[in-house]
């Protein structure tokens, strides 16, 4: 009993960022319908690194393309399942997306509702990027050749983080001695230097004049009087200040602002529209009618600008995105920021180019990062540089890491807890620990003794063992259990149902008849 | 700043090709046995001691008893001067040079509106088909475009000309002038010397720059049907290049993750497929003007206007008793040369512009 009400305790406390349940992805293909997933279901929690590992085919990427509903369409399609990205289920209009009629497994109609399908992606749109953002296998590949990469950078800074920039810019504005005051106070009462130093950077950011952060800190190290550091900033600032339209900055802020909140009415009303509340859905409806109408109307030049001057326009909100991106190479340790920012993705190396992937996923400070085989494309030296990078931001920002990779080793040095993947299907899912050492899946026995080991228990068998045969072709997956065929315990139940991801002890899940017997209700 | 460098190093580029060009021409025309040619120059009307002087100017021009190397000299200085022989022929007799001159500005005209109007139109519809395949607006796309490419462009002009022409089709009186109905030799405007109107010798840009604004819708309606003809097969080609970019552009992984980027629905496709599905249209504009050169000849012929395309038929058919104007021939050759070296030029530079990969 004691334990059971803590650990529901423990669920309550820690609500998991992305949770993913019975997430099914289908292609239809020409050869017939490839089940790529087949009910999954994992959750990933805020500040932890889960890993999902798997040979060649089983599904990991189509996962994380799923989670970021990017499965290329056609052919592919999320079919059905729940995804919820901070609380909200991104799949909720599924439904009324697209109408799929199976004639047979070649003959497939899908009769795609336009108008949901908009409206979805338009949601989606301030969700990903913003919320969760992802980097990909080749990062040559995933590099737009015709942008320079501080413009591929800043694009995602103006996309979500325009109202951040706008209230910095309006906080420089109506800076007051107080203000510089209590920044003084607050690094005078530091003694340790890194945080004087972070102390620094929090306020230039926060009033947006990282141009004086060196010779603030300059300033004060070199001078003791405060009086005199406070007036010498407050100078600087207000020097600075000429040429700012303030009045330009509130409009374009009132405009995100009133976006947002239509966005936030939306995902009220899919939510309602959902548990079919028609009181709620109307209610929400006449809202957005309502907000939008004020958008038209107040807002009608300022979005003809924007339509047909938007450089100009935004040019004071371009600077402070690439002063973003500046910083934001810099913490991803790219040599030379300020010759990067301005070249081209075939100018770079792999490793460069990877680190600028990092960072265009860093730029809108996202909860959750997926990576889909960041490093399989990079050498040794530069997948430790990268996985580095990657295990420093999930420290340091407390960003949630879904991790995508085929390399044991990998996982093994960065994940907290792992899920392994089989044809479409987890099979095993607990603490990278326990994965490792005490597997119980046959499969992922199987993966385990395939590594190469300098341990004790490896010394008599030199030879690496591998697993027979190879993933299935999945237009026709094996019946029940998918990885029957291969394995060394087959019984005669795994041919004909399907076991379930069960919990054989804490934080361990198994889904195999060796352990449990309960089967998926099909 | 790299692409200043780039524009330099293919301006450079130009003067080989330049050479390469003339001597192609020079070879052409010293194909031809020499005694012919010089009957070429002559005109076969004039007074016999008229006749003696121009046989001596054309041993002259042709620097006849010199090396090779030497002609080919005399040749480009000729050139250079503005001196390409005589043509005479029941359309234009003269000096080649001041035919090219009179006539080339006209065929600018007709190109630059034909590239314009099947740009202006092609770039939006092949985005809004590209963006949807396999859909019945993609289908029937394709289908259009594959018909207009392979329609022969005389039979699309004379097709044109039998539904719009002005009193031949079912518009009647209100349909679009054909034949050259009006067109500036008719035209009684003080900007218009000798039928050739100043300063670009271009009728509509002319007119405009003239404040003649009757006048250019004139030379307008007389530009409708030509350039409706010459575009439909460049836009028919450029539609389908354009659609293909965007189907493969869409499939690309860097448009996975703009849209992983959370960049909206309209904005991939403007800004991030668009663009670079933009990238081998280009190079196909300088290739399908190339092909555009030879439908000018039909169709200012069908049209009866006169252009350069007139000019190179006249100098082919040449007159009675006296047939093909070899040095015509050879001058519309090397300007319609020209005109391809200069589009190509262009084409490179609009894509160094837009893919910087270009610039090493």
């Amino acid at each position: 009993m004691i334990i059971e009400e803590t650990k529901s305790e423990k669920t309550q406390e820690i609500k998991p960022y992305v949770e993913v349940k019975d997430l099914v992805t289908q292609f239809f293909t020409a050869r017939g319908i490839v089940k790529a997933l087949d009910r999954v279901s994992f959750s990933v929690y805020p500040g932890e690194i889960y890993g999902l590992v798997g040979e060649s085919g089983c599904g990991k990427s189509v996962t994380s393309t799923s989670v970021m509903d990017l499965i290329p369409d056609p052919p592919g399609r999320v079919v059905s399942g729940e995804i919820f990205i901070d609380n909200f289920n991104i799949l909720s209009d599924i439904k009324t997306l697209a109408r799929i009629k199976i004639k047979s497994e070649t003959d497939v109609r899908i009769k795609r509702n336009k108008r949901a399908l908009k409206r979805h992606n338009n949601v989606l749109s301030h969700i990903r990027g913003d919320k969760i953002s992802m980097i990909f296998q080749e990062p040559f590949l995933a590099l737009n050749p015709t942008m320079s990469i501080g413009e591929q950078i800043m694009e995602v800074i103006m996309l979500h983080n325009i109202s951040s920039i706008s209230e910095s810019m309006i906080r420089r504005e109506n800076i007051s001695s107080g203000d510089v005051n209590e920044f003084i106070t607050k690094y005078y009462s530091l003694n340790d230097d890194t945080l004087k130093r972070k102390t620094v950077n929090n306020f230039t950011a926060s009033y947006a004049i990282h141009e004086f952060e060196e010779s603030i800190i300059s300033l004060l190290t070199t001078s003791d009087d405060r009086q005199y550091i406070e007036t010498e900033i407050l100078n600087m600032i207000r020097e600075n200040k000429s040429g700012i339209n303030i009045e330009n900055i509130k409009t374009i802020k009132g405009y995100y602002d009133l976006q947002r909140e239509i966005f936030q009415m939306t995902l009220k009303l899919l939510q309602a529209e959902r548990t079919g509340e028609t009181s709620a859905v109307n209610r929400y409806t006449t809202e957005i009618r309502k907000l939008k109408r004020i958008e038209s109307g107040n807002f009608f030049n300022l979005k003809m600008k924007l339509r047909f001057a938007y450089k100009h326009y935004m040019a004071e909100y371009r600077k402070e995105a690439r002063r973003r991106t500046m910083e934001l190479l810099t913490l991803v340790n790219i040599a030379g920021p300020e010759v990067v920012i301005d070249s081209y993705p075939h100018e770079l190396s792999g490793g460069m180019q990877q680190r600028a992937m990092i960072a265009m996923a860093l730029a809108s400070n996202p909860n959750m990062l997926i990576a889909d085989e960041p490093t399989t494309a990079l050498d040794v030296t530069t997948q430790a540089q990268i996985l580095e990078i990657i295990k420093d931001l999930n420290k340091l920002i407390g960003m949630a890491v879904l991790f995508i990779t085929h390399d044991l080793a990998v996982i093994a040095e960065t994940c907290n807890r792992v899920g392994v993947m089989y044809a479409g299907n987890i099979v095993e899912e607990a603490s990278t620990v326990e994965t490792f050492n005490d597997p119980k899946h046959p499969y992922t026995v199987g993966l385990m003794s395939s590594v190469p080991r300098a341990d004790k228990k490896r010394e008599k068998e030199l030879k690496l063992e591998t697993i027979p045969g190879t993933v299935p072709n999945l237009i026709t997956p094996p019946s029940g259990c998918r990885f029957h065929p291969r394995c060394k315990f087959a019984m005669d139940i795994c041919s004909l149902k399907k076991p379930k991801l069960v919990e054989i002890s804490k934080n361990h899940k198994v889904a195999c008849f060796l352990y449990s017997d309960e089967s998926e209700v099909e | 700043m790299e692409l200043k460098y780039y524009i330099i190093r293919r301006l450079l580029i130009l003067i080989p090709t330049a050479l390469g060009l003339l001597l192609m021409t020079f070879i052409l025309l010293r194909a031809i046995p020499v005694s012919d040619l010089i009957a070429n120059y002559v005109n076969q009307r004039a007074s016999p001691a008229q006749r003696a002087i121009e046989k001596q100017q054309a041993i002259a021009l042709l620097g006849i008893g010199q090396p090779l190397p030497e002609q080919f000299y005399i040749y480009i200085v000729d050139i250079l001067h503005g001196n390409l022989g005589n043509m005479y022929s029941n359309f234009y007799s003269g000096p080649v040079i001041v035919g090219i001159e009179d006539y080339l500005p006209f065929t600018l005209e007709l190109t630059i509106f034909t590239v314009i109007v099947s740009v202006l139109i092609a770039i939006p519809l092949g985005t809004f088909i590209g963006s949807r395949p396999n859909t019945v607006a993609d289908s029937t796309g394709r289908v259009f475009s594959l018909i207009f490419f392979a329609m022969p462009i005389f039979w699309l002009a004379l097709v044109l000309q039998l539904v719009f022409g002005k009193n031949i089709g079912p518009l009647g009186a209100y349909g679009l002038p054909i034949s050259g109905q009006g067109y500036p030799s008719t035209q009684q405007v003080g900007f218009i010397v000798n039928g050739v109107s100043q300063p670009t010798h271009m009728l509509f840009i002319d007119s405009v720059l003239h404040g003649d604004f009757p006048l250019a819708l004139v030379a307008l309606e007389h530009l409708i049907l030509p350039v409706l003809t010459l575009s439909m097969s460049i836009l028919a080609g450029l539609l389908r290049f354009i659609r293909a970019g965007m189907v493969d552009t869409a499939n690309q992984e860097y448009i996975k993750t703009a849209r992983a980027k959370g960049v909206p629905e309209k904005m991939v496709l403007k800004k991030h497929i668009r663009k670079n599905a933009l990238l081998p249209s280009v190079t196909v504009i300088g290739l399908l003007v190339a092909g555009l050169l030879g439908g000018v000849v039909v169709v200012e012929d069908i049209f009866k206007l006169e252009g350069l395309g007139r000019l190179s038929l006249a100098a082919v058919v040449g007159t009675v008793g006296n047939n093909i104007q070899f040095y015509g021939v050879a001058g519309t050759i090397l300007f319609f040369g020209l005109i391809l070296m200069l589009t190509n030029l262009i084409v490179d530079v609009v894509y160094a512009f837009l893919d910087p990969r270009i610039r090493y």
